[in-house]
């Protein structure tokens, strides 16, 4: 299990090493200078020379990448190349609310995913299940982006229960919860219906039954501890893309997270800023990934043997 | 199974982790932010809303519209514009004492009669710096020395090249001496006046301005989100960033903004302007929106497909359908109000000239031709070019549309990667413009000739309109300038879009600019 879990680790380190090369290539390579976006088409040659330079941008690209790895190394990100600010504080100021936001969507995912779920198995091809699922089709078919404006119009100016959009206490923090929990619930209730309507035709459910067992324990301590393997895989996979920023709801919901830090960074071409955030996605993925594999490991020995 | 059971408790734990941490950080979330949101309900703040968020609040480095028309507010300068964009007093009366000599005298004293009279509107004693110290004639040389230092990078240095010295003769008296002639050289002045002991100690203004405007800087939580307190009745303000303009409009309708203005699609206008609760202003903008050409292209570098191309908009449609009214025709860079505004012929519809412009070129429904557009990739631009690529059918065109992000298209325009393109200038005051954008010598990056004109004619025009001292005439010679830019057709001109604000009912007193700033603040009450 030893030699597994530090497998997982060293092919983590490698991928990170990897999507960072990667993405600062890209992003040197595309169309657009951070030194025009700052100085705009009035500059002179000489002054844009000498931004270039103060901002080392001027060096051959592999020295960039060595200075870039050189200060990770030290734990320090640099400097925005545009407010000047420290990487790490405007980081700092936007995982907070990332964090907050993933978990909550995570916490909605699970409350509706589960019951729906669980339900659509049992009352298979009945028409709870019809019900259910219908629900879980609308929620995958519904883009966030129009999600969004319609819980704000029923929920903050129909009812009038709940903040537009913002950051100001656990109120703004239920309708883009909704919005991102309820897309996940639907992609994640399907997977628990399709994962426990196979485990509940397998033998030792049949035993568990010829036992005389209650049907709650039969479903709660048997068949569902079974069907959750393959869903832990796909909540692994969705707190990944949670954390590494759901930018279309933070966009509608104004919510100052790191996706939206890092669609700005790139249409302003803010090299250190998004080669930090990048970095910190692809390490929280990977992370969470590796995590997955290994929890999965442990509960399933032919995945470690294989 | 006993792996299994390790698992499941793994799961158990990462549960109870997970509600646990959301817990945590809901806790956090209602502690810190709601007790900043008690505050500013408290206080009635009025919340004002925006598109984009500022870049920077120094004022020396500010270069996009957001930062700019929110530096005003902080800080003052030495000069303004009138209604006709010629340069007006700021903070500074001033004399031309030679062909490159000016005096600016600071008229900052609260018991001088010509201050009253200048600054008649402001109620306040904006002659000091919000940290206390007086603004004297050594910020204005401190300010200015700062842009002019090479190692600043300033993007304004270039507009300010011709400043041989600055000169403090006393207090409130500053000269500056230039390497050349130039009678628009007051308008250049219109930077943020900054204090020179902050200056000095290197001061990060960026983060934590001190200016001497009407409004002093309280804080910014995050860059989306600033809070400004006006000196005069410490009212507070916030400027919140929502990029999506149906929850701008949503917020606004429920109250949690007080105020936006601009950026809406027209559907949101015409919402708004029927809903009970809701004002609105207008004003005519002055902001240019063009269709540019490449020409070095063999397609768009033909003149009759420009002309074409001119004849074949139906702009009077997309400024009535596309953008609800709110625009007004174009024909130059200047709005005919401007002091150097021209009166132009207008290249109105006709589908019938545009067609056999075509037909001229050898085009036909049978043959032809096929453009790209490039675009940005917002929505509402999209839009306008889906409609142009429409319009453009009826004349033989097949525009292929493409829309990039906003630093590739920029670096893409920049590098003449281009056949059409549209975009807009905003806050253009003065013709020194037409030397940037139209000029030989101004191809990127030396400047703005996105288009690649080279001609003769037009370069020597400009350098004869920048050579004449006096106003009136210079104007002239720009207005000639205009015709026959008009008639080259580097760019088809589009339209001014109007300035449009929307303020719940409770807002008083707020007013529109022609350039869209933000001044209207300064007189803006909230009423309970």
């Amino acid at each position: 299990m030893l030699n597994y879990i530090l497998l997982r680790i060293v092919s983590a380190l490698i991928v990170i090493f990897g999507v960072v090369f990667i993405v600062f290539m890209l992003i040197h390579m595309v169309p657009g200078d951070p030194v025009e976006v700052m100085l705009g088409e009035s500059a002179t040659s000489i002054d844009r020379e000498a931004l270039r330079h103060s901002l080392g941008l001027d060096q051959p690209l592999w020295q960039q990448f060595f200075h870039f790895l050189q200060s990770l190394f030290s734990l320090d990100l640099g400097q925005s190349l545009h407010s000047q600010q420290a990487i790490s504080e405007l980081i700092a100021a936007r995982i907070g609310p990332t964090v907050e936001l993933a978990l909550a969507s995570l916490l909605v995912a699970f409350l509706i995913a589960f019951p729906l779920g669980i339900l659509s198995a049992l009352k298979k091809d009945q028409w709870a299940d019809a019900t259910a699922m219908s629900f879980s089709l609308l929620g995958v078919s519904i883009p966030n982006f129009l999600m969004g404006p319609l819980l704000i119009l029923l929920f903050s100016v129909v009812l009038g229960w709940l903040p537009v959009s913002g950051m100001n206490g656990f109120d703004s923090l239920v309708l883009p919860a909704l919005t991102l929990g309820t897309a996940l619930a639907a992609v994640l209730s399907r997977m628990i219906r399709a994962s426990l309507l196979e485990v509940l035709n397998d033998d030792y459910i049949r035993t568990a039954k010829a036992k005389g067992l209650s049907r709650s324990r039969i479903i709660g301590l048997h068949a569902l501890r079974n069907a959750l393997l393959p869903v832990i895989t796909l909540v692994g996979l969705q707190i990944g893309t949670l954390l590494a920023g759901a930018v279309i709801t933070e966009m509608v919901f104004s919510w100052p997270g790191l996706g939206q830090l890092t669609i700005e960074s790139i249409q302003k071409r803010d090299y250190p800023v998004v080669q930090a955030c990048i970095l910190l996605i692809s390490t929280t993925y990977v992370l969470v990934n590796t995590l997955t594999d290994i929890v999965y490991g442990l509960l399933d020995p032919r995945i470690r043997v294989g | 199974m006993k792996g299994i059971l390790i698992g499941m408790n793994a799961i158990k734990w990462g549960l109870l982790s997970t509600f646990a941490a959301l817990f945590f950080f809901s806790l956090i979330s209602c502690s810190d932010d709601s007790n900043s949101d008690k505050q500013v309900l408290s206080e009635k703040a009025i919340h004002f809303g925006l598109t984009s968020a500022p870049v920077t609040l120094d004022p020396r480095y500010a270069t996009d519209a957001t930062s700019s028309r929110i530096n005003r507010l902080i800080y003052q300068q030495l000069v303004e514009f009138g209604p006709d964009n010629k340069p007006v007093p700021g903070i500074a009366v001033w004399k031309q004492l030679g062909n490159k000599h000016y005096r600016f005298v600071l008229v900052n004293s609260p018991d001088n009669d010509e201050y009253q009279s200048l600054n008649s509107q402001s109620p306040t004693n904006v002659s000091r710096f919000h940290h206390g110290k007086l603004l004297t004639a050594y910020d204005v040389k401190a300010t200015y020395d700062t842009i002019l230092d090479k190692s600043s990078a300033s993007p304004h240095r270039n507009a300010l090249k011709h400043i041989e010295r600055i000169e403090v003769l006393d207090q409130q008296t500053v000269d500056f001496h230039l390497t050349r002639t130039d009678p628009l050289f007051p308008s250049f002045l219109a930077i943020g006046i900054m204090p020179a002991d902050l200056i000095k100690s290197g001061h990060s203004f960026n983060q934590n301005p001190v200016g001497s405007g009407d409004f002093k800087f309280s804080h910014w939580p995050f860059d989306g989100q600033l809070f400004l307190r006006r000196q005069s009745d410490h009212q507070l303000f916030e400027f919140l960033k929502v990029k999506n303009p149906t929850v701008r409009v949503l917020k606004l309708l429920r109250g949690e903004l007080d105020l936006i203005q601009n950026n809406l699609p027209p559907e949101h206008i015409a919402f708004l302007k029927k809903e009970t609760d809701i004002h609105f202003l207008t004003q005519i903008g002055s902001n240019y929106s063009y269709l540019g050409f490449n020409l070095q292209d063999n397609d768009t570098g033909q003149i009759q497909l420009r002309q074409a191309i001119a004849y074949g908009l139906d702009r009077n449609k997309i400024i009535q359908y596309a953008l609800g009214n709110a625009a007004k025709k174009a024909n130059g860079f200047f709005p005919a109000q401007h002091w150097a505004g021209a009166d132009l012929v207008d290249y109105d519809y006709d589908q019938i000239r545009a067609v056999a412009l075509m037909s001229e070129l050898g085009y036909s429904d049978n043959k032809r031709l096929q453009l790209t557009y490039k675009t940005s990739s917002d929505p509402f631009r999209i839009r306008i070019a889906t409609i142009i690529q429409s319009q453009l059918k009826d004349i033989f065109i097949d525009m292929d549309i493409r829309s990039y992000d906003w630093g590739t298209f920029y670096g893409d325009i920049k590098n003449g990667q281009f056949q059409l393109y549209s975009l807009t200038w905003v806050g253009i005051k003065t013709p020194d413009v037409f030397r940037n954008v139209f000029h030989s010598e101004s191809l990127p990056p030396s400047g703005a000739n996105r288009g690649r004109l080279m001609n003769a004619t037009i370069d020597k025009m400009i350098g004869t309109a920048e050579q004449e001292q006096d106003l009136t005439k210079q104007a002239k010679l720009y207005r000639l300038l205009q015709q026959e830019l008009h008639q080259t057709l580097p760019y088809v001109s589009l339209w001014y879009e109007d300035n449009i604000a929307f303020f719940r009912n409770n807002i008083q007193g707020y007013q529109v600019s022609q350039d869209g700033n933000y001044d209207g603040l300064k007189w803006v009450i909230k009423n309970d």
